[in-house]
């Protein structure tokens, strides 16, 4: 296993969108797939395993977040067949979107894979720059203005995270030297580090970078916005591959903050988190339409998974990240075909599919819906239980039982206040409005059907002992 | 000369956030990382640092000379607005400064204390990146909004030189790399497209 083979398909579909021809497109669905091969190889590999160097270096966590990353791009591709049916797109547009879709995914393989803060950060630069292309190739004046919104808010972001990087390595260089990059010789070393303080601000400047980009506080509605006036697929690329990108940094960053100062990273990271989702709570209360009922209700479940993580659930936090990773690009691509009467309508868009794969899809999305607010047995009812379980746990062995039993209170009052909102939605969808006609293609009910098949392997046997292996 | 090339170095970076003429701007980003590009040099050559010297010569010529110069064409190629007012005024803008810079040496105290080497630079380095986050935060066109994102892209580089006496040197050609790719991105958002459906 090389680089090489790695980044193949990207080099293929780079290559590909300059080709004029009809048949491109197909050819670079089909690449898509290509993506799968390498990554499969790479779970048969023993871990770690060294692809550049110490560069990058594959263990069981990248590898899965690269797993979940490239199911969701082959769910976009298959949807991409059909964008032209749903929204006015020019070829050339449809081009370029694959050409920075194609620069994308090398950003995204060197982050998810990297073990050097340098290289995930460069990483993560790319595939930012390049998704700022994709939103504008919806042609509207909304879509120009979001792009340039999330070029400056997107830099800002990233600039606050190479900001607690450099001050993370200046902590370390003493030390370790140039190798103070590394993550597993700063996890290693953790305990060393001269000036634990100066590693700890690092820290925290660079997870507020990494909350931003994810929509976190203050930030709630920048990536909503950005998700409203950009085309569906961009949606579904953010929540489901950019978001594994920075999440996967926080989880590495956060594990040697952890062995630095437990507590502080805890209280730091769960206030920060809590008072994201008492926000965005209401912000989904008041939601009008999918796009940012949503986007919105990603930043809640990014923000379940990195409360777990802290709380010392790993397990329930990679649970979660992988059933929203499948469920999140599902919805969004979806929306394709629910907004297709009109951008707001939320009243019968449930209602007007004939045929099978009418149904099948009404079927597919009622599903999707019900297991984003956690109803079992998604995946997410289960992390949930075990992530909630784990806070318990953890209160328990310090002395602050009651406080986290208020703030399990709280937190379960607010995702109360988003399960009412998600039901009457449904229930709007499926039982108000006016009943038009819509129309399904096969290639996006492909993609829906593999995102259900990805989500119930997720709860196999071998897919949960893997990611306890992971945790 | 360190000393005398980081305080020119602020100097050009205050000076741009006063600046009511695009072009001028794009000088004062030019002298801003024109002094970056000399710091690198000096530093470089005080550590006997061939990476630190090499990354110094790409500063000025990526930096200096390089992206000015195609910001320049690409503002004539798309006729930008060339008067650039400033939504805080002078008179605020002139206690806003010293107040951000005292502030900065106040809020980094506990840092540089860290530090071995040049503790003061640090806090300079991070009272420049606020200052370029003022220069995007007080204009409403895009173009300064751009020159604030890569003034804050050169304040980070400071804080690379100056805190830990240079970042590995793949990281520095890594970030490089990526502004040229956003140097790219923005070409591309600035073309006016033709829908062809």
């Amino acid at each position: 296993m090389n680089l090489t083979l790695l980044l193949l398909p990207s080099i293929i579909m780079f290559g590909v969108s300059f080709l004029k021809s009809d048949r491109a497109k197909y050819i670079l669905a089909f690449s898509s797939f290509v993506i799968l091969l390498p990554i499969v190889e790479l779970f048969l590999l023993p871990k770690p395993y060294n692809i550049l160097g110490n560069y990058l270096v594959a263990d069981n966590l990248d590898t899965y977040v690269l797993f979940l990353s490239s199911i969701v791009g082959i769910g976009v591709t298959l949807s991409l067949l059909t964008l032209d049916k749903h929204v006015k797109v020019s070829p050339n547009a449809y081009r370029k979107f694959y050409r920075f879709f194609a620069i994308f995914w090398v950003g995204l393989i060197f982050s998810i894979l990297s073990n050097h803060m340098g290289i995930y950060w460069i990483g993560l630069e790319l595939a930012t720059l390049s998704t700022v292309y994709m939103i504008k190739t919806n042609y509207t004046p909304a879509a120009h203005k979001e792009a340039w919104n999330y070029m400056i808010v997107g830099a800002i972001a990233v600039s606050l995270i190479l900001f607690g990087i450099i001050l993370m390595y200046a902590s370390a260089k003493p030390i370790l030297g140039e190798s103070a990059m590394e993550f597993n010789l700063l996890l290693a070393h953790a305990k060393e580090i001269p000036s634990p303080f100066l590693f700890e601000i690092g820290f925290a400047i660079a997870t507020i970078g990494m909350f931003v980009k994810m929509g976190f506080f203050p930030m709630n509605l920048w990536l909503a916005n950005i998700e409203r006036a950009s085309f569906y697929p961009v949606a579904a690329l953010f929540s489901g591959i950019l978001e594994s990108a920075v999440i996967i940094g926080f989880f590495r960053f956060s594990k040697i903050a952890m062995e630095v100062n437990y507590n502080h990273l805890f209280l730091f990271v769960f206030v920060y988190t809590i008072l994201t989702i008492f926000i965005v709570s209401f912000l989904i209360y008041r939601a009008k339409d999918f796009m940012r009922l949503f986007s919105l209700s990603g930043i809640e479940h990014m923000a379940l998974v990195v409360i777990f993580w802290v709380s010392g659930a790993p397990f329930a936090a990679l649970l979660h990240f992988g059933a929203h990773a499948f469920l999140k690009p599902a919805l969004f691509l979806a929306t394709g075909v629910l907004e297709s009467n009109g951008k707001y309508k939320i009243a019968g868009a449930l209602r007007g599919y004939k045929g099978k794969k009418g149904t099948l899809f009404w079927f597919l999305i009622s599903l999707f819906i019900l297991a984003i607010i956690s109803l079992p047995p998604s995946p997410m009812f289960f992390s949930e239980l075990y992530g909630f379980g784990a806070m318990i746990n953890r209160a328990k062995q310090g002395d602050h039982i009651l406080s986290m039993l208020v703030a399990i209170f709280l937190l379960l009052t607010l995702l109360s206040i988003i399960f009412y909102r998600f039901v009457a939605i449904y229930q709007s969808m499926k039982y108000e409005g006016e009943t038009q006609e819509k129309k399904v293609y096969t290639s996006e009910l492909f993609a829906l059907i593999l995102f259900a098949i990805s989500l119930m392997a997720l709860l196999l046997p071998t897919s949960l002992t893997y990611l306890q292996s992971i945790a | 000369m360190v000393d005398f090339l980081i305080g020119l170095f602020l100097a050009s970076l205050i000076v741009a956030l006063f600046t009511t003429r695009l072009y001028r701007l794009l000088l004062w980003y030019s002298m801003n990382s024109l002094m970056l590009g000399l710091l690198a040099l000096v530093i470089g050559d005080s550590l006997d640092d061939n990476a630190m010297i090499l990354t110094g010569v790409m500063t000025i010529l990526i930096k200096a000379i390089g992206i000015p110069y195609i910001l320049k064409n690409l503002s004539q190629k798309f006729h930008f607005v060339r008067q650039i007012t400033p939504k805080i005024k002078v008179q605020y803008a002139i206690m806003l400064v010293p107040a951000i810079l005292v502030f900065t040496f106040y809020l980094s105290e506990p840092i540089t204390h860290m530090m071995h080497t040049h503790a003061n630079y640090v806090a300079i380095s991070i009272s420049a990146l606020f200052l370029a986050l003022l220069l995007m935060i007080e204009h409403r066109n895009v173009a300064p909004k751009i020159i604030g994102f890569l003034s804050m892209e050169n304040a980070l580089f400071l804080l690379g030189i100056t805190a830990t006496n240079g970042m590995p040197m793949l990281v520095e050609l890594g970030i490089f790399f990526d502004l040229l790719m956003a140097i790219v991105v923005i070409n591309l958002l600035f073309h006016k497209e033709e829908l062809q459906v």
